[in-house]
């Protein structure tokens, strides 16, 4: 028998010979926590496009979908869960569904408020120019939102990496296994990698978007962009 | 079909409203513990927050303390808090969830308090008012409506969460949902999801309700622009009305 | 101002979203119900065997033993852990989603018996092994399920309290507990309040009505760690525990035998079922003891082992592997 080891049998908060022991283990979640993640966004982003230009032409609409996404956004994630359960059981579309359903109120909300934000002289300088509704926006107005939604596609995207760890309740979980192993076993280091880990997520995640976003959008550079 | 007769059964079911296990009592547990941690957390940042944002100073702080805030799990930060104490229930549940609750309030306090136009508070000055009166009569009110989608912000996140403390042996309508799921109960898991559904829709929507209240105007912007928040960036220019700050992170 | 933004930025992310649509529907693997319910009688050694184990220790070394004999023996298997309970894996068990769990005798019996005969049932399982398996088997083949042969290692629920609350309220054997539960409060996991074998039982058999029940976990260390802090007063606990004496627990004697002979049983779907799968099964259950099982249970729940690498040792050391 091996020797025990001695860190994981004390209260210590990170034991480093575990976490090389485990790194297969840590490396399945963070890609499970990825996959979880960017199919929500993505989808979310999909769903959210259209609705979006249905709430940015009918305002009676929109105010309509604003309210259903809102009161999705509201219902707690767990609470979700076990709504949608009964329907679709303990699978990786009914985690997908209550995920996407948490990025659209942000998503769409700041597909409204980018399009409100460009200035109306621009507008009507298009207008002006002889284009169409549909190219005005598709070549001015989404362009000058890009800022506006993307800070919309970041707040979404760092929010569901938390969600994400709550799956782990419906046996998917991501980084959330760790976190809830700790619990389990009364162990803190997999609570602490599993929380830092998605803490880092996070930010990488949000600064690749940034990336993204400054990729897109060269002429917003000079100002004052985040 | 048979599902939602069951479902309807468990709602009907005079013993699932009685004692230790029934939805009044578990409803009580849940309204307490966030209620509570709700305004320790509104009694630990409103104060400092005020100041902050009347000084000018720590903004740095202030407004990251969300981005960074809103980038750690939530169940994250319940486990943490059960580890630190080494107890279970109420106690690390109520460190975890003031904990939650603290980064919107102080935020959006301190960003409220900033977006004060400047000319009101030299104005005020003038008119010989002590630091302390254009705190109190004149920043304060303008913000009221950002502090109020704070303190809003954070008590749904605050309910949403305390659904998780029925991991750590704590009450509430967590309790129906976590035994459902354990006890392969669909029927209490529904009953339970439906009933914590409920109270976050009603508490944000009873929260909305005041916010408007102090709204000069009385009206909250429909389509407010969202300050632009990251972990990787901080906010972005202020526009120098209202802003409804960082929407509430999902827990 | 560049014209072509908006649409390029949308093709972007269209082929993003086939992409990833398409990896995400085939990571629902474990949870695949078609994959897994092909009922062919031949080649029984191509269709991969989940083995599913409850969300405590014991059993998920109990689950990697019986995946790494199988796949000693030339069977496909895969292990399926998470925060799962006797009737989440029955349900898993019903409908194809795992084929193989190892389970307690007893337990199991009235179990199915409950979920079969009805609530009211009269019990079937006792103290005696060969009975009670027996009994078993007659159940499971109404859900197309059947068990092998039991273990002599065995595992039943036992309360357990602190020596400061024995000493306290004279508690030597679960009788004592009748006169004084309605002070005392009760830890187990959150299936306690609907298992015949814990809360009911309790009551039902020694008159124990408890004054709150705090759902922790099974058997594990948010119980141990509650009882020995004071937070509960009684504690669901495993016999086959080794950590219980080391923390200063007395474990109550169960003078009126609540609980039955739980020795340690696969139970699997008939589909799988073939000799090789059984003699496999069988010399390893054979080869188990209580005391065995408690050191293993140490290793994981104390010194933080995983259950893998603990069941891997202990069957290269008995000559299994």
């Amino acid at each position: 028998m091996q020797e025990a080891l001695p860190c994981a049998a004390t209260d210590a908060w990170l034991c480093l010979d575990w976490v090389g022991d485990h790194t297969d283990e840590i490396g399945a979640a963070l890609r499970q926590h990825v996959e979880l993640t960017v199919v929500a966004v993505v989808i979310g982003m999909l769903i959210s496009a259209p609705l979006s230009l249905v709430a940015w032409r009918h305002k009676r609409a929109g105010a309509a979908i604003l309210s259903v996404t809102g009161i999705l956004y509201t219902i707690p994630s767990i609470a979700l869960f076990g709504l949608l359960i009964p329907f679709s059981g303990l699978t990786f579309q009914t985690a997908e569904i209550a995920l996407v359903g948490y990025t659209l109120l942000v998503i769409i909300r700041n597909v409204l408020a980018g399009l409100e934000g460009v200035p109306d002289d621009v507008r009507e300088s298009a207008r002006g120019m002889g284009l169409t509704p549909t190219q005005q926006l598709l070549r001015v107005e989404i362009p000058l939102a890009l800022p506006t939604i993307f800070a919309g596609i970041r707040s979404a995207t760092v929010t569901t990496i938390g969600l994400v760890t709550i799956t782990s309740l419906i046996t998917l979980g991501g980084l959330g296994n760790l976190i809830l192993d700790g619990l389990r076993r009364d162990f803190r280091t997999p609570l602490v990698v599993g929380s830092v880990l998605s803490l880092a997520l996070a930010v990488v995640a949000d600064l690749l978007l940034v990336g993204l976003q400054r990729l897109l959008t060269p002429w917003a550079r000079g100002a004052a962009a985040g | 079909m048979t599902f939602w007769r069951d479902v309807f059964a468990w709602f009907t079911t005079s013993a699932n409203w009685q004692g230790v296990d029934g939805i009044p009592r578990r409803l009580w547990e849940h309204v307490a513990l966030s209620g509570s941690a709700v305004l320790i957390a509104v009694v630990l940042a409103l104060p400092l927050a005020l100041v902050l944002g009347h000084l000018g100073r720590g903004g740095f702080l202030a407004v990251n303390v969300t981005n960074v805030g809103r980038a750690v799990p939530s169940f994250a930060i319940l486990v943490i808090a059960q580890q630190i104490t080494r107890d279970i229930g109420t106690k690390p549940a109520m460190i975890a969830l003031v904990a939650l609750a603290i980064p919107p309030i102080l935020t959006n306090t301190y960003v409220g308090m900033r977006a004060v136009d400047e000319e009101l508070r030299e104005s005020a000055r003038g008119m010989g008012m002590t630091g302390r009166q254009v705190l109190t009569q004149v920043e304060a009110p303008l913000a009221a409506p950002v502090i109020m989608a704070g303190i809003r912000t954070a008590a749904v996140q605050v309910v949403a969460t305390a659904t998780l403390a029925a991991l750590i042996a704590g009450g509430g309508l967590g309790r129906f949902i976590i035994d459902g799921f354990a006890q392969q109960d669909n029927v209490k898991a529904f009953g339970g999801a439906v009933l914590v559904a409920l109270l976050a829709v009603v508490t944000e929507l009873t929260l909305g309700f005041v916010q408007r209240r102090v709204t000069p105007g009385g009206r909250v912007e429909e389509r407010p622009v969202v300050a632009e928040v990251g972990p990787a960036g901080g906010v972005a220019a202020l526009p120098a009305r209202a802003v409804q700050a960082v929407l509430p992170a999902r827990p | 101002m560049s014209r072509n933004h908006g649409t390029k930025l949308a093709a972007l992310l269209a082929a993003l979203a086939v992409v990833l649509t398409a990896c995400g529907g085939d990571s629902g693997d474990a949870k695949d119900k078609t994959s897994t319910k092909s009922a062919s009688a031949g080649n029984a050694k191509d269709k991969k065997i989940v083995v599913g184990a409850a969300n405590f220790a014991e059993n998920q070394i109990l689950a990697h033993m019986y995946a790494k004999v199988l796949t000693k023996a030339g069977f496909k298997t895969k292990v399926q852990t998470g925060d799962l309970t006797r009737e989440t894996l029955s349900t898993a068990l019903q409908a194809g989603d795992i084929h193989l769990t190892p389970e307690y005798v007893g337990t199991d019996t009235e179990y199915w018996n409950k979920e079969i005969n009805g609530a009211k049932a009269k019990a079937l399982a006792s103290s005696d092994v060969k009975k009670s398996a027996a009994a078993l088997r007659k159940l499971l083949a109404a859900k197309g399920l059947v068990a092998y042969e039991p273990s002599p290692a065995a595992d039943q629920n036992a309360f357990a309290v602190t020596k400061k609350t024995a000493a306290k309220h004279k508690l030597a054997k679960m009788s004592d507990l009748g006169k004084v539960a309605s002070q005392l409060t009760l830890g187990g996991p959150a299936e306690c309040p609907k298992r015949p074998f814990c809360q009911p039982g309790l009551q039902k058999t020694y008159g124990a009505k408890f004054k709150e029940f705090k759902a922790l976990d099974a058997g594990g260390p948010l119980t141990i760690n509650a009882l020995t802090a004071g937070k509960i007063d009684v504690g669901l606990v495993f016999s086959s525990d080794g950590s219980v004496a080391a923390k200063g627990l007395v474990v109550l004697a169960d003078d009126k035998k609540l609980q039955t002979a739980d020795n340690i049983i696969p139970v699997l779907r008939k589909d799988v079922d073939s000799a090789e799968l059984k003699a496999a099964l069988n010399a390893l259950s054979a080869k188990l003891t209580t005391k065995a099982l408690q050191s293993l249970n140490k290793a994981v729940t104390v010194d933080k082992k995983d259950p893998d690498e603990v069941a891997e040792a202990w069957l290269k050391k008995n000559g299994l592997l």
